[in-house]
């Protein structure tokens, strides 16, 4: 009558097993619910003027002609959101932002006036026919420049403020200056070093550039008082709130909807001022009023990443054991500070940026900076500034390495924080969960052969014929997810924990719903495998639903490599309070005590009788039917889970580049990828995560880049420049794994989705430097395009 | 976004007739694809509007024109011109162009120009702009090159050159196509069509580019 037990827990499909994804039948058929999927009656559409100049003031707007064309039911300008007090609005940073821009123009391509139509083409013929008067003013596209001290005041309107959210402005262009770690005691060590190396070292601006582009439809109900809107957004709940704290409109009467969502990428973190308008206009007109922006929109005005001017520094013994770090970042956050980070971290979790490696002394110094440029500062695949952290110590590591005379691997392996060091406090603070980096780095250079690959490149650089120069790269990273811990960790004052409700239904059954909201992250599959493991009920029968702010409990979101580490949590957490009100039921409906039972995949049996047991399902339909007296009815559970501590995942990659001599043109020879994300819960979803994050590493390192030219035009917002990998361009991945679960998360997960992105990017950029490391190069910035590699390639004297 | 050019080009006729043609902004305006000037406010101060096709989109840009030095003696002329096109781009452009003799009668133009545009033409065009300046600059020397030529040949049996720049100055200031009859000297003199340039075309250009590529890639066989 029992089936085998392997039998039973395959059953489940619960942790561990490859459960394919079950988002998929709908996506693959055409039968996702995008937020421009979404058509109402009487839906009015919304299209934005936009600054064609980077500085300048608004002389005058004239929306006479715009009213005039059939079709066209308002324009709002700034002038008009001001009686409403919406003409500004706070960042996530403590900031403003313009929501129209008032007076004056902070960067190209910022909203100016917003035309509502009946329909879209009327909207956009609106938009040409808004006129719109400049006067130009000098722009500030460098953020050296910004800084100067006859440099052009950027924000009048913060003219006289030398405090900002995150201390003392030491200039009219200056958002904060931000510290970490011990200033003292790394210049003590740097003093009385046998060895320092520094580096310069730019992380150029770059997009997320999600496939879909951000957009809302936003619904005002007049007569009952209630704003529904859905929204392309990693936080719904968070978006609830501020539309509360903006409109006035009680909490309760706003519901927000993150549809499917069509990648996120911290693209859809912040709040833009196309969906406040968009609202604004909804409540204004009465009707539910679309926008969705375009391609060029998107990389224009929204969520930029990184801009990050970084001098690395590292002092270290003679023979290579590093002593301490310094750095320094000015960072480029565009017009206004929109940066989407906790609250209280104005350069994210940058101060991961000792790594992997056991360094005694630490400090790293930020300092924000206004240019006139797009704001943003988005987490674009990784968690909040780790991506920077990363590229800063693993290129320092390389370039002390190259000082030294030592390979890249030999001097990883003498810096790394021991397996026994676990639990690790780094310089800056942080307590590392646990690591094991030797292990994988052996495994990672035996699995390539990797001293046959240095006796090859020897080989050809020794050959005056050899057409290609050959570079291996080679990256040790750690990274810190899972913001975060509540008493350090907020979002606009909310602590940033996440939420799981589970309601186990009288078939036996259940759902889940979320505080977090999947962009392509497979949520609907891995939460109903956790779920199905902790309560023995199969995986096909649990449904998750998320993003809607009317069923889901309160959330922080999906962002930051946090579902996992923190909503994976809360839902085992809440899954153990069903577990251990099951017990109770089942030992009643056994007439024995609870101490007689144990658990066994799919059921609770007597101890040491296999013919006696009651399985969930049993268990569910008495919850419901004949629970024991005292016991309140029903078998649910809701669990707001706040993170102890971060996790920190790591990985060794190792990345193999033929660089053409004459051309510049790189081909990825071998990209070697070993990610220990702790517990595995869906190893199929992982190698999936893992190759979109190397695929979009791969985008950054070799071709993605928004430059600006010096009047702050922006250059290559399409996507005929903008570098977006197809699968002609990527190469083959190879992937590994090791696992060193997280000892304080309830299942031992870590997160993953970021980590080959955060530790793909400085791989490449090791190896292409690797590739003219005999010629004396120690860095060159990314992006890795053919012309730039060739100009590198004419620089070295290579190519005439 | 910003790009400086340095020019010369040969002009078929003299200093002196050429001057005649620098001198006056109609006529000048005229050499210049796609462009007219639309108001003379004073003496120094004009309006005009420059056209420029990309394929079916027709960018208008309408603007402004300084004269900030006139100098016959060195036969100079800086100006500062400065325009917008309602659908997002502006441009501005401050050129310096100086005429010097060159053998055989002839002169030539020498030419300094620092342009900045901005808007969607900078956001799309950047790659091209050298490309679509030079090949503008190149037109706009061309006709002015010829302008000069048939001044040149007006001014010879006249053999006064203020009387016939002043009669190219009052016919140009009509509307239309300012250079229809060119001066009644010149007219005279040679019989020609109205020389004013055709409307930059960037399909056109393309084209340009596309056989000035492959002429090359023969060329360099042969």
């Amino acid at each position: 009558m029992n089936a085998p037990l392997s039998d039973r827990e395959k059953a489940l499909m619960g942790m561990g097993e490859s459960r394919l994804r079950k988002e998929d039948a709908r996506f693959i058929q055409g039968k996702g619910n995008y937020v421009d999927d979404i058509k109402m009656p009487g839906m009015l559409h919304m299209d934005i003027v936009r600054a064609p100049v980077a500085h300048a003031r608004i002389v005058r707007i004239n929306k006479e002609a715009a009213l005039k064309i059939p079709g066209v039911i308002a324009v709002l300008t700034a002038d008009d959101l001001k009686p409403l007090k919406l003409h500004w609005m706070p960042t996530l940073a403590g900031d403003v932002q313009a929501v129209l821009a008032d007076a004056k123009v902070h960067f190209q391509m910022q909203e100016v006036a917003v035309v509502i139509a009946e329909d879209r083409y009327a909207a956009a013929d609106g938009v040409e026919a808004v006129e719109v008067e400049y006067e130009e003013l000098q722009a500030v596209v460098d953020p050296f420049d910004a800084l100067l001290p006859d440099a052009p005041v950027l924000r009048e309107d913060l003219v006289g403020k030398t405090e900002g959210a995150h201390g003392k402005r030491k200039h009219h262009n200056h958002i904060f200056n931000w510290q970490a770690g011990d200033k003292e005691a790394t210049d003590a060590a740097f003093a009385s070093a046998a060895v320092t190396v520094q580096q310069d070292m730019l992380y150029p601006r770059v997009h997320p550039c999600p496939l879909e582009t951000c957009g809302c439809v936003a619904s005002f109900d007049p007569i009952r008082g209630e704003l529904t809107t859905w929204i392309t957004s990693q936080a719904p709940h968070v978006v609830r709130t501020v539309v509360s704290m903006l409109s006035g409109i009680p909490e309760s009467k706003v519901r927000i909807i993150s549809p499917d969502i069509g990648g996120g990428f911290g693209n859809k973190v912040p709040i833009y001022p196309g969906y406040v308008c968009a609202i604004v206009a909804s409540i204004v007109l009465g009707r539910p009023v679309k926008w969705v922006e375009d391609r060029i929109e998107n990389l224009s005005s929204t969520g930029f990443a990184r801009d990050y001017h970084m001098t690395g520094e590292l002092a270290a013994t003679a023979d290579g054991k590093i002593l301490a770090l310094r750095t320094h970042v000015t960072a480029d956050h565009g017009a206004f500070d929109a940066c989407a980070d906790p609250s209280k971290f104005p350069a994210g979790m940058f101060h991961i940026c000792s790594g992997s490696y056991d360094i005694a002394a630490a400090h790293c110094s930020v300092d924000g900076v206004y240019t006139n440029k797009a704001p943003g500062g988005v987490a674009y695949r990784c968690s909040f500034r780790v991506t920077e952290a990363v590229y800063l110590i693993e290129r320092m590591v390389d370039v002390l390495a190259q000082k030294l005379g030592m390979d890249k691997a030999e001097i990883r392996s003498k810096n790394f924080i021991k397996r026994e060091q676990f639990p690790y406090k780094s310089a800056f603070g942080f307590e590392y969960d646990s690591g094991d980096y030797q292990t994988a780095l052996d495994q990672v250079l035996e699995a390539v052969d990797y001293k046959g690959l240095r006796a090859e490149q020897a080989a050809k650089r020794a050959d005056p014929d050899c057409p290609t120069l050959m570079g291996i790269g080679l990256v040790s990273f750690t990274e810190v997810v899972g913001a975060g811990p509540s008493k350090i960790c907020d979002i606009l004052g909310v602590g940033m924990f996440d939420s799981c409700e589970i309601r186990v239904h009288p078939t036996g059954s259940a759902i889940a719903r979320m505080g977090t909201i999947s962009q392509g992250q497979a949520h609907q599959t891995t939460y109903a495998q956790i779920i199905a493991t902790e309560l023995g009920i199969s995986s096909e029968v649990i449904q998750v639903e998320e993003g809607d702010t009317h069923t889901a409990p309160y959330g922080l979101g999906t962002y930051g490599s946090r579902s996992t580490p923190v909503a994976g949590a809360a839902i085992a957490m809440a899954a153990r309070k069903i577990h251990a009100k099951a017990k109770t039921i089942a030992a009643h409906l056994m007439e024995v005590s609870e101490a007689d039972l144990e658990w066994e995949i799919d059921r609770f049996k007597v101890k040491g009788n296999d013919a006696k047991f009651k399985t969930m399902t049993d268990i569910a339909w008495a919850a419901y039917h004949q629970p024991p007296a005292g016991l309140e009815p029903g078998l649910e559970a809701t669990y707001y889970y706040d993170p102890p501590n971060f996790t920190f995942p790591f990985g060794i990659y190792l990345c193999v580049v033929d660089i053409d001599k004459a051309t510049g043109e790189t081909k990825i020879r071998r990209f070697y990828a070993l990610d220990d994300c702790g517990t595995r819960i869906n190893p199929m979803v992982i190698e999936g995560q893992i190759h979109g994050g190397l695929t979009e590493g791969f985008a950054v390192a070799m071709g993605q880049l928004l430059s600006f030219d010096k009047q702050g035009n922006i250059q290559g917002n399409s996507l005929m420049d903008y570098f977006l990998p197809t699968a002609v361009e990527t190469p083959m991945w190879e992937t590994d794994f090791t696992v060193t679960p997280s000892p304080h998360h309830p299942i031992g997960a870590k997160g993953v989705a970021e980590s080959p992105h955060v530790g793909s990017i400085p791989t490449f950029t090791s190896a292409m430097v690797d590739a003219f490391a005999h010629l004396g190069v120690t860095h060159f910035n990314m992006p890795h395009t053919s012309y730039r590699v060739w100009q590198q390639l004419k620089a070295s004297g290579i190519v005439g | 976004m910003e790009v400086v050019l340095d020019k010369t080009y040969p002009v078929a006729a003299g200093v002196d007739a050429a001057w005649v043609i620098l001198a006056n902004m109609h006529e000048l305006a005229t050499c210049m694809p796609g462009a007219q000037i639309t108001e003379d406010i004073d003496a120094t101060h004009f309006k005009g509007a420059v056209k420029v096709k990309v394929g079916p989109a027709v960018a208008a840009f309408a603007g402004t024109i300084e004269i900030l030095t006139l100098d016959a003696s060195t036969r100079t002329l800086k100006m500062m011109g400065k325009g917008a096109d309602k659908g997002g781009s502006s441009a501005s452009m401050e050129l310096t162009a100086n005429l010097v003799e060159a053998e055989g009668g002839l002169s030539t133009l020498v030419g300094h120009a620092e342009v900045i545009v901005n808007g969607k033409f900078a956001q799309f065009g950047g790659r091209m702009m050298t490309s679509v300046s030079d090949m503008i600059l190149a037109q706009f020397a061309d006709v002015f090159s010829q302008k000069a030529a048939v001044q040149q040949a007006a001014m010879a049996p006249a053999e006064a050159a203020p009387v016939a720049a002043d009669a190219a100055a009052a016919d140009a200031s009509g509307s239309a196509p300012a250079t229809d009859a060119a001066a009644p000297a010149a007219a005279r003199a040679v019989p020609v069509a109205p020389i004013v340039a055709q409307e930059f075309n960037a399909l056109t250009f393309a084209w340009q580019m596309i056989k000035n590529f492959f002429a090359g890639l023969f060329g360099r066989k042969t």
